[in-house]
């Protein structure tokens, strides 16, 4: 079932529950619900939905409530035990957002590679000796169980061509030396005014003292080389493979 | 040290009560009777039981869990045995302040939806004889028993539906409740307040955006009566003059000033009222036409002291701009403004003390890299000067935002900033810590840097020590003269709160929140 069609359904259950009649929909809409989002609701989700303080709202995939009428309710009252606020907007105003929101998630771009060759690329490749898919692989880098949903195309392809593009900051390593001589080389897990805490690449996980370092920095660049050997055509197919990854 | 403790005591035992007269007091160092410890808003205790000697064996007497996820800021409130502390959104407990134990808990019923720009939180209570006092997120003022917290009046101080909000602590002076508004992201005509401590009623009102044909009101067409100007933080009072002075927010919209040219009067100030009419005697505007969101709602401290070869009466004032300003307390006038932070903006201040700006500053749609970030060089949480070292300690940010231009539009109750800002860079996330500076030049004298930026005050003592927090969730002690650490203790939560010291059964106690709990501590 298509996103339109589950919003046509709920209609009339909406127009209830808002006393308004069926939720606009038009180009026009969406873009007055662009609008009101970006004065109101883009400081915390993003000027495109994409996440910042609030999460990403442009993946289709809602942690509160996935309808068309979760979604009025929530940015309508908000939701209790988070920061997000309600509002006063009336509800077509409302009813715009929603319709922006799902506008974000309508024309989520297509890979053009195969997908079953990609699966096997992932496994030719031992891309499991750092990475996991549900449940199987290593723990060392980035669960991919879900990243298509999580990531766009563009994004999944310069992950694999150039990792070191856009490394999140777990995944940044910490290189600690102590007075003993004693290395440590792996993944910042957290860090405060005082100590560090690693995980190293067997997965092991050490906090130290700053105070006891004779040398420490933290390296922004990835862990993961860089697969620049693959062809645009195997590239695009680990990408399809790696966008089937997403919620059931 | 004796003496003073046995005339605190004396005076609790007769009255009982908490008196104007003991809120004014310079001899109430067993109890924290005011948001900042006292009028003059020092943050300082003369307390010297903890000190320097003995810090790095403070040991934890009790905590105190809130029923709350939501953040906690609360600066707690200490009478005669008694700690009242405000949880949010906003209700209050009372507590044994030597076990921790509730004797009694308001819970306030709130409607939906609320508004708050930053979090439902509150910052504390004041007390007037046998009544607490607490302001709500849904904007209402609150008396409460404080024997058993049983609402004794609640009035109405704004429509919460139009934005308006209370999230700092009320400041009791002679029988009135002064009370602050919250809401410059929501586009409110801010103001300041003085209730009748008994029966609730509004004494007087100043608007801190005035309107037209008054001084000050020369906003274009309507833009005043949505011009923002909050006063969220508690302010300081100057008895021998019968002065308030309070600071006052950001002008409305925050980053897209396009409807409001003009210095935007009264915003970004610090104003001096007279407390029996709130009548405006004086005022000092930080930065006329803010677009950057640097609120002036710090805690002004009130000091005497020479200046230049003069006694004067003084304010000191760390400003989110990333300035320190000492101002005249009689007249406002500007006496010395130093950096006390990077900051990018400005390439100084000129003689009277206003902003000499720097080119291409303005937020742009591409957005304008600018130290400080949205979030100032300070903000809220309190400083401390010391009278025994004379410095004054804050806690300090460097930091940088993006900072960038949006559409303005203004509907009642909802976000009016104009502007998406990038408050965090997450790659550069900046850090901070805690500095001295000498009030007289502004020079740093030391400083302890954080990892992190810290959200918490700081306290000072006569014990020579210097409290304050992370949001790491250390709580620590430095030396005041010197900045170096005398102990700490990590508390598992995040401390965006400011530390309290008090005595009971002559045993000093360190208060500070973390994380939704209280935690207090002493030394054997």
């Amino acid at each position: 079932m298509s996103r339109l069609a589950t919003f046509l359904i709920a209609i009339p259950l909406m127009a209830q529950q808002s006393d308004q009649h069926p939720p606009p929909s038009t180009p026009a809409d969406i873009a007055a619900g662009a609008k009101t989002f970006r004065s109101h609701c883009a400081p915390c989700h993003g000027y495109n939905g994409e996440g910042g303080r609030g999460p990403n709202l442009a993946a289709g995939r809602f942690y509160h409530g996935s309808s068309d009428l979760d979604l009025f309710n929530n940015i309508t009252n908000g939701i209790a035990g988070t920061e997000m606020p309600g509002n006063f907007y009336s509800a077509v105003r409302i009813w715009q957002v929603v319709a922006y929101l799902r506008s974000l998630s309508a024309n989520i771009e297509k890979p053009t590679g195969d997908a079953r060759r990609g699966a096997k690329l992932y496994d030719a490749q031992g891309c499991a000796r750092c990475h996991r898919i549900d449940g199987s692989g290593s723990g060392l880098g980035p669960d991919l169980s879900q990243i298509g949903s999580a990531r766009s195309l563009e994004h999944l392809r310069l992950a694999i061509i150039d990792p070191s593009a856009d490394v999140q900051p777990r995944y940044w390593r910490a290189v600690f030396e102590d007075s003993q001589g004693k290395k440590i080389n792996g993944f910042l897990m957290n860090e405060d005014t005082y100590t560090v805490q690693i995980m190293d690449m067997n997965e092991q996980l050490h906090t130290y003292e700053k105070a006891g370092s004779v040398n420490y920095r933290i390296e922004k660049s990835s862990a993961m080389p860089a697969y620049t050997a693959l062809s645009a055509d195997e590239v695009n197919d680990l990408v399809a493979y790696l966008w089937t990854r997403r919620p059931q | 040290m004796r003496v003073i403790l046995l005339a605190a005591l004396a005076i609790a035992t007769v009255n009982g009560q908490v008196s104007y007269e003991r809120l004014g007091s310079s001899h109430e160092s067993a109890n924290w009777l005011t948001y900042s410890g006292g009028y003059r808003s020092w943050r300082y205790s003369d307390l010297q039981r903890i000190s320097t000697r003995n810090a790095d064996k403070l040991k934890l007497e009790w905590v105190y869990q809130m029923p709350t996820t939501l953040m906690v800021e609360t600066s707690p409130i200490v009478a005669d045995g008694v700690m009242y502390v405000s949880e949010p959104p906003s209700n209050v407990v009372a507590l044994d302040a030597k076990t921790g134990r509730q004797y009694w808990r308001y819970h306030r019923e709130l409607p939906t939806p609320i508004n708050v720009c930053c979090g439902q939180v509150n910052r504390g209570v004041a007390i007037l004889g046998n009544r607490v006092f607490v302001g709500t997120v849904d904007a209402h003022l609150v008396a409460l028993d404080a024997k058993s917290g049983a609402v004794l009046w609640d009035v109405a101080v704004a429509d919460h539906k139009t934005g308006h909000a209370i999230t700092g602590a009320p400041l009791v002076v002679k029988d009135m409740v002064i009370c602050g508004i919250a809401g410059g992201e929501y586009g409110i005509r801010g103001f300041l307040d003085a209730y009748d401590a008994a029966t609730g009623k509004r004494r007087w009102r100043f608007w801190t955006i005035p309107e037209p044909g008054q001084p000050g009101g020369d906003w274009a067409g309507d833009s005043w009566k949505t011009g923002g100007g909050p006063t969220w933080v508690t302010g300081s009072f100057d008895a021998e003059q019968n002065l308030l002075i309070w600071g006052t927010g950001n002008p409305s919209p925050d980053w897209n000033a396009d409807s409001r040219p003009g210095a935007n009067l009264y915003s970004d100030s610090a104003i001096a009222l007279d407390v029996d009419t709130g009548k405006l005697k004086w005022y000092f505007q930080f930065i006329p036409h803010d677009t950057h969101d640097w609120d002036a709602v710090q805690v002004p401290v009130l000091v005497d002291d020479d200046w230049r070869g003069q006694k004067r009466k003084l304010i000191y004032w760390a400003h989110r701009g990333g300035f320190f300003y000492v101002l005249d307390r009689q007249t406002g006038e500007f006496l010395m403004g130093e950096p006390f932070a990077k900051q990018t903006w400005a390439k100084g201040l000129d003689d009277a003390g206003h902003p000499v700006l720097l080119p291409n500053i303005e937020p742009s749609p591409e957005g304008t890299y600018l130290w400080p970030g949205v979030q100032g060089a300070t903000n809220w949480y309190s400083p401390s000067y010391n009278p025994e070292t004379k410095l004054f300690y804050l806690s300090y940010w460097e930091n940088r935002s993006v900072y960038r231009k949006g559409e303005q539009e203004y509907t009642a109750g909802n976000r009016y900033i104009g502007s998406v800002p990038l408050i965090d860079l997450p790659e550069d996330l900046g850090n901070g810590g805690i500095r001295a500076l000498n009030p007289k030049t502004g020079a740093k004298v030391w400083e302890y840097k954080l990892q992190t930026k810290p959200w918490a005050g700081v306290l000072s003592t006569a014990g020579g020590l210097v409290f304050g927090g992370s949001d790491e969730g250390y709580f620590f002690a430095l030396d005041a003269a010197t900045g170096k650490e005398m102990w700490r203790q990590n508390l598992g939560g995040i401390i965006r709160a400011n530390p309290v010291t008090y005595l009971v059964d002559g045993k000093q106690m360190v208060t500070i929140a973390a994380g939704n709990a209280m935690f207090t501590f002493g030394v054997e």
